[in-house]
């Protein structure tokens, strides 16, 4: 039986907070980036067309003029603490999913208030109050109702939420795979989904699409009888001397984040709702519930924790102390159905250690500093390979039928017409290093529009080149490349040699009587 | 491969002992595979120890390192380079036979702050190529071998390198062929590279290693 439940939403909560901290982004279109993605958009930049998992570029050109903000999780997660600490004056127990998205049951505060429609209006009021306008909050019955019914927002009455389930499209369901498989087979609507008979739905979709049937049916996301907590299950760490400073305090809740969850791993469990609990010096307790939608990891455990200090520390005048105690009590533990790594421990643990380092790398250098190669089309070695910042996706969103052949290896792409053939120089120099093709008389060699050249090139001047360049022992070339012929304005052309000058083969282009070094073969 | 009949006591425990695992030496080691494998002493580097490969433009010098990156990337490491200069070409890298999904370069770096990034680059991927700056300290560059060590990390530093290293690679250029005068194409090569280390054998021969495309 699922419990009536309310989810008090408030949209683009990072856009939100970006504006709470800084008044010059009020009503402007604004936008919130997370590694190079928009994680947020305001009202007036979705106006536009600008939604989440666009690129900044991209962004930018559907919306001029929008402002643009990293995002800060940190912010966020101090801002929502008021929000938060509005709500708990009205309703007393409440699970916070993420900064922006709060849920709780309803039973007791409506019986309160004398019904839904009156708990609502004292929700919103009370958020309101606290600064927070754009709040929407919906009731149903379940959790996942509650979510979609407070998009709307609206009050769904009780017993009647597969009603309000049924016409919603399954792409709500949040698993993409599993919605456009579902589209395919003619089932668009949760109605439609919920239709089919549950023992052929796990049949043929396995547990996840069991899962997404019985969200679909209005049925809670897990059996009835959880498993409780073994009473004994709580981590708590005394801060000697108390913790004043925000660094201190998530430092130690860091760590017993990993014991708790280390110990409920050793009973082969894991937590889905952790409660963090605070005491001050001066004897004040602070709780507060988080929820995670799948079991909490060490890394989003550790990251709520970190949320939640943040909110209570930075907040002034909330503690009137420093932090004496820490504790983490799991309120909701399931078992743990693992996740079957590798054979050899896998390389997911390597590409996370990876990622972290180069991450950290980048933090130092800045996003461009760390940057790994893609093969594309292109005439030049320079042209034919571009260079992705790390944790960009590699691939763009739109490929045309020939990048996706160059993503292959190199050897496998088709080949672009006009390439300069034979093996890839291991060194690019962009811009071209300047040097001098020289005949045998001394004068730069020069080719004529028809692609002659006026003498064979007889010694390779370069500063950079070991030696300074040389006697040119062997050599072939000139391939004309062409640019832009149609514009009058920016053609250019080129023309490109392969020398070898003093043992060391060279790319050399020469545009307009002047030469340079494009590549060495090193 | 011959039977041996064991008495009948015994042919279990026997044969439990001869099937208990060893420890894998490559678990411990990156191998080599092809020309420059056949050059190194066990066709193999160590992890946690440090190579250095030297030669100035156009020895060589880069496709070295490249082959070394083919290695580790194939044996299913990251690797990371740093690229001071920021002429390394990704598209040689593909066809020296590195995986690009990989390989990550690391450009621009201020010569101040190289040692820490190498540093943080050792903790994280398994194995490293630095161009060495000009004036590193011998202080830092053995703190950086410390700390390759402790990680199990493969160093490789292209350039002069102050401390110690368990192998160096010096490419004495290369002759090409396929390209005569005002005809034909640079079709393949043969690299000279000199190779010499501690462990089990060193070695001051000039090999060829021939190299096609």
């Amino acid at each position: 039986m699922t419990e009536r439940t309310g989810c008090l939403w408030l949209a683009d909560w990072p856009v939100v907070a970006a504006r709470s901290r800084d008044d010059a982004l009020l009503g402007v279109p604004v936008v919130v980036l997370e590694r190079g993605l928009v994680r947020a958009a305001s009202a007036e930049a979705r106006a536009d067309g600008v939604v989440p998992g666009l690129r900044r570029r991209e962004a930018e050109s559907r919306c001029p003029g929008l402002s643009v903000v990293e995002a800060d999780e940190r912010g966020e997660a101090r801002a929502f603490e008021a929000v938060a600490r509005a709500v708990e004056a009205i309703v007393a127990r409440f699970e916070l999913e993420r900064p922006g998205l709060l849920l709780f049951p309803t039973r007791g505060p409506s019986r309160y208030f004398g019904g839904d429609a009156a708990l609502v209006e004292r929700v919103l009021a009370a958020v309101g109050e606290a600064g927070f306008t754009g709040a929407r909050m919906g009731v149903a019955d379940g959790r996942f109702a509650a979510r979609l019914a407070a998009r709307h927002p609206v009050v769904v009455p009780p017993g009647e939420s597969v009603a309000f389930l049924a016409p919603c499209p399954v792409a709500v369901l949040g698993d993409t795979e599993l919605a456009g498989l579902l589209a395919h087979l003619g089932l668009r609507t949760l109605g439609a989904f919920a239709a089919l008979p549950a023992p052929a739905v796990l049949a043929r979709f396995g547990v996840e699409g069991r899962r997404a049937h019985r969200l679909a049916r209005g049925l809670d996301e897990r059996p009835v009888a959880p498993v409780s907590p073994p009473p004994d299950l709580v981590e708590q760490h005394e801060l000697d001397p108390p913790a004043e400073r925000v660094d201190v305090a998530v430092f130690a809740g860091k760590r017993l984040a990993d014991r708790l969850l280390e110990r409920l791993a050793a009973l082969g469990l894991t937590c889905t709702r952790v409660i963090v609990e605070a005491e001050t010096e001066h004897g004040e307790r602070w709780s507060r519930c988080w929820r995670h939608e799948a079991a909490l990891t060490p890394a989003a455990l550790a990251e709520r924790v970190r949320w939640q200090l943040e909110g209570w520390l930075a907040h002034e005048g909330a503690l009137t102390g420093g932090l004496t105690l820490l504790r983490l009590v799991p309120d909701e533990v399931v078992p743990a159905s693992g996740r079957q790594l590798g054979f050899w421990g896998g390389d997911q643990a390597a590409a996370d250690r990876a990622d972290r380092a180069l991450a950290r790398v980048q933090g130092l250098l800045g996003p461009d500093a760390v940057v790994t190669p893609l093969p594309r089309g292109g005439r030049t070695p320079a042209e034919r390979v571009g260079w992705v910042a790390w944790g960009e996706p590699r691939a763009p969103a739109h490929q045309t039928a020939h990048q996706t052949a160059a993503a292959r290896s190199p050897a496998e792409q088709p080949a672009w017409p006009g390439t300069v053939p034979g093996p890839s120089p291991a060194r690019v120099f962009e811009p071209p290093l300047p040097a001098e093709l020289l005949d045998v008389r001394g004068r730069a060699v020069a080719v004529s529009s028809r692609g002659d050249p006026s003498a064979p090139p007889a010694a390779l001047r370069c500063a950079a080149l070991p030696g300074g360049g040389g006697e040119v022992e062997a050599w072939a070339g000139p391939w004309a490349h062409d640019l832009r012929w149609w514009d009058g304005r920016s053609r250019r052309r080129r023309a490109l040699w392969q020398v070898i000058a003093n043992g060391v083969a060279c790319l050399v282009s020469v545009e307009r009587g002047c030469a340079a070094v494009e590549a060495v073969y090193d | 491969m011959a039977l041996v009949t064991l008495p009948p006591s015994r042919r279990i425990d026997d044969a439990a002992r001869r099937a208990r695992p060893v420890a894998l030496a490559h678990e411990r080691a990156l191998p080599l595979a092809g020309e420059l494998g056949a050059l190194v002493p066990g066709a193999r580097l160590r992890r946690g120890s440090v190579t250095t490969v030297e030669g100035g433009l156009g020895s060589g010098a880069t496709s070295v390192m490249l082959r070394l990156v083919a290695a580790a990337t194939t044996a299913g490491e990251w690797t990371a380079a740093v690229d001071l200069a920021g002429t390394l070409g990704g598209l040689a890298a593909g066809e020296a036979g590195v995986v690009l999904e990989r390989f990550a370069v690391v450009r621009r770096v201020p010569p101040a702050r190289w040692s820490t990034v190498v540093a943080a680059l050792l903790d994280g991927v398994g194995l490293v190529v630095a161009d060495v700056p000009v004036g590193l300290r011998a202080g830092d560059a053995r703190r950086l071998v410390a700390r390759a060590r402790e990680r199990g990390t493969v160093l490789v530093a292209v350039g002069p390198w102050p401390a110690e290293a368990a192998l160096h690679l010096r490419a004495e250029g290369s002759v090409w062929r396929g390209l005569g005068r005002g005809a034909g194409l640079l079709a393949d090569r043969a690299l000279h590279v000199q190779v010499e280390g501690r462990g089990a054998a060193v070695r001051g021969t000039v090999d060829r290693l021939a190299e096609a495309g």
